[in-house]
């Protein structure tokens, strides 16, 4: 431990800004003298979780043909049945508030099992077709699966797993290293979708915050939809040269999802929501500023703007901290 | 030698222990308020964001400054492309001196002139010396030690450690081929010395403010420590330095001497943290027990990859709950209990994050392959390389 923080303590009680009893009972909790491995250990529950899982993965994959399928099927069956015997008997049941299990494993043996489940699902289609060709139907049920284990045992990293389901069962690829990649530009009928399920997952946000229920799920559907209305908006301002206008339909549903996300933004006091609405809107502008510059065409005053554009780079700069301090203020008080 | 005000210094320790004391919950919010209006405090920004916009803007305001002198310059062409550099990190001085005069401390403008002076002596030096590596690094770990004590910039420290392993490295090549075999040994033993020599210092210190600063280079130390003896980093570089070609069923010279060090430095250093409660110490001991298997692995092949993943994850379960079982009820020293004061929940907030990526559902009507579809488990398989 730092000795300085005793010290910082001290001079604070004798210049009279803290009294003597939080003195005390400052000094009192220093000499427990803790060192919490908390977040370590949870860490370490989390990475064995994923290690084994992966691990699972790859082995079926690497060895489909040799195992026997209903050896695997019954294996994953049985360590399925184990981990969620074990949630279901430590739950509390389903809450409509924040609930946590009162041991940290169970959130983790969850995780697993869901994972598990999705692996078990994905293992049965491919051998045996229960669905048929029906391939949607496939994504479904995992997805249907996560909802459920994410709202009964309040499990947000589940929840990211189903919501990434249900994008999957729309032909859209959410997973963040992904996110950039869908292919917006030869399939127009992707975009609306993804704008569709962006909307609809605002709405949703504010029909569970209206019944209260698990409101604090809300920032994570909101994260997914930001970053889905915008990526689609500003790929299809970017690309749209064929039918004209329709980019600047795009950019209006952009500045539309930017207002809404600037006011959610401040309500639900979340930086990131902030930061990335931002850093959108402002491509978006620029995409805007551009096009219009583009369509007006006076060839003569570009030598104007190359000389104006250390002057907008600075410009943006300043409203960029601006921006971020006032919310920072915001937030915080 | 500190161009910083000591009162205002002391008075940021006393505002941080405020904050802490805020955030663990034994001071109320507005008291914290009225401990901040009756400290003075630097012109600084917590918020890293703010800072790095600063720093963006410090750095557009610094090379504005450079250019225009350039215009002018620029007449003594051949005369002024030798020595540009040394105005320019003058001019990174003059403006980190002044910024420090008007009490801006970690505000991100300053970052930008005291970075900028460092990395322009280093431009300096390198066009008088037509590239002289070894002087490079002389100078600049010279200048980056300066700035960090004139204005107690840590990350000019950082740039300090990284220059002066860069003089060891550089000076022993001047050696030729004994002081590239004898590298590794060198920077064990400079490491270890500084290690326990920072530590001392960190024992008899009195000044709060220099705590952070000794604290770092006393982290960069273990790290070295074990990047220099580690198997894998002494290997490549023996490879790439001296142009060794390792033959199969040929090592390295003293191959079972690093074999060793790899296995039990981190060990080492996992004991000692939980002996002393370190907790910078304890992560580092994490990563390097990651390295190290990483290491074994890279050259043995002991387990197919599946196996070792799924093994991994029981041992590493069994660990964890084990070590939670014991330390539940504890509820002082060691324990699983969060601590009011030092907690750290950002890895937690950032796990839903790298299930999306790890587990996340693709869909599967792009893919040909139906082996890709639906499942989260497949998709996983992508992401061994990352463990």
């Amino acid at each position: 431990m730092n000795k300085f923080d005793d010290q910082a303590t001290q001079s604070l009680l004798d210049k009279n800004l803290i009294t003597e009893n939080q003195y005390q009972e400052i000094s009192a909790y220093r000499n427990l003298n803790i060192f919490s491995l908390n977040v370590e250990l949870k860490f370490f529950l989390y990475l064995s979780v994923l290690l084994f899982t992966s691990g699972i993965g790859i082995l079926i994959y690497e060895n489909i043909d040799t195992i026997g399928h209903i050896a695997i099927l019954s294996i994953l069956l049985i360590v399925i049945a184990v981990c969620f015997y074990y949630c279901f008997k430590n739950s509390k049941g389903f809450k409509k508030t924040e609930t946590t299990f009162e041991s940290p494993i169970l959130e983790y043996l969850v995780l697993a099992a869901n994972i598990l489940t999705c692996i078990f699902i994905g293992y049965l289609q491919f051998q045996y077709k229960p669905f048929g060709n029906n391939y949607d139907l496939a994504t479904l049920i995992p997805t249907m699966v996560s909802f459920f284990c994410a709202y009964y045992f309040d499990n947000k990293s589940v929840l990211t797993i189903a919501i990434t389901g249900l994008a999957a069962y729309i032909g859209l690829s959410v997973t963040p290293q992904d996110l950039l990649h869908n292919d917006f530009y030869s399939n127009p009928n992707l975009s609306y979708s993804a704008i569709i399920l962006g909307g609809l997952l605002i709405l949703y946000t504010i029909y569970s915050s209206r019944i209260n229920l698990k409101t604090h799920f809300n920032l994570i559907y909101l994260t997914f939809a930001l970053h889905l209305i915008s990526i689609a908006s500003i790929s299809n301002m970017v690309d749209d040269y064929s039918h004209d206008g329709i980019w600047m339909l795009f950019g209006l549903v952009l500045a539309a999802s930017s207002y809404y996300f600037y006011k959610v933004s401040h309500e639900t006091k979340a930086m990131s929501l902030y930061v990335f609405m931002m850093i959108y809107a402002y491509i978006g502008l620029n995409i805007f500023f551009f096009r219009i510059l583009d369509l007006v065409d006076f060839s003569g005053i570009w030598e104007l703007f190359v000389f104006m554009l250390p002057v907008y780079f600075i410009c943006s700069t300043v409203l960029f901290i601006k921006l971020i301090k006032n919310f920072h203020k915001e937030i915080t008080e | 030698m500190i161009a910083h005000d000591k009162q205002l210094l002391d008075d940021l320790a006393l505002l941080e222990e405020a904050n802490s004391l805020q955030n663990a919950g034994f001071i109320s919010k507005e008291q914290k308020e009225l401990i901040k209006k009756q400290l003075p405090d630097f012109k600084d920004h917590k918020n890293i964001l703010v800072r790095s916009g600063f720093f963006v803007l410090g750095s557009f305001l610094y090379g504005s400054i450079c250019g225009a002198i350039s215009i002018v310059g620029m007449v003594g062409d051949e005369l002024y492309f030798k020595i540009c550099c040394y105005i320019f990190a003058g001019i990174g001085f003059a403006g980190a001196e002044f910024l420090a005069n008007q009490k801006y401390y970690g505000h991100g403008l300053d970052d930008a002139f005291i970075l900028g002076a460092i990395l322009n002596i280093g431009f300096a030096i390198g066009i008088t010396t037509d590239g002289y590596e070894l002087i490079i690094a002389v100078f600049m770990a010279i200048t980056a030690f300066v700035m960090y004590r004139r204005y107690l910039h840590l990350p000019s420290l950082l740039v300090f450690c990284m220059a002066s392993s860069a003089v060891l490295f550089y000076g022993l090549f001047e050696f030729g081929e004994i002081g590239k075999t004898i590298l590794p040994f060198a920077a064990m033993i400079s490491a270890a010395g500084f290690y326990f020599s920072t530590k001392k210092s960190i024992h008899s210190l009195k000044k709060s403010y220099y705590y952070k600063g000794l604290l770092l280079v006393n982290s960069f130390c273990l790290i070295l420590f074990y990047l220099s003896c580690n198997y894998l980093v002494v290997r490549e570089l023996s490879v790439m330095l001296l142009g060794n070609e390792i033959l199969p069923g040929e090592d390295i010279s003293f191959a079972y001497l690093f074999y060793a060090f790899t296995l039990i430095v981190p060990i080492v250093y996992l004991v000692q943290a939980l002996k002393t409660k370190d907790r910078i110490m304890l992560w580092i001991s994490f990563l390097a027990i990651g390295f190290s298997i990483y290491t074994i692995r890279f050259y043995h092949s002991v387990l197919p990859i599946e196996v070792a993943l799924t093994l991994g994850g029981v041992v590493l379960f069994a660990i964890a709950y084990f070590s939670i079982k014991k330390l539940k009820e504890k509820e002082s020293g060691l324990t699983f209990k969060p601590d009011r004061i030092n907690n750290s929940n950002v890895l937690l907030n950032a796990e839903a994050l790298i299930v999306a990526s790890t587990f996340g559902m693709k869909p599967e009507v792009k893919t040909e392959s139906p082996m890709e579809f639906g499942g989260g488990g497949y998709s996983g398989g992508g992401s061994e390389g990352s463990f």
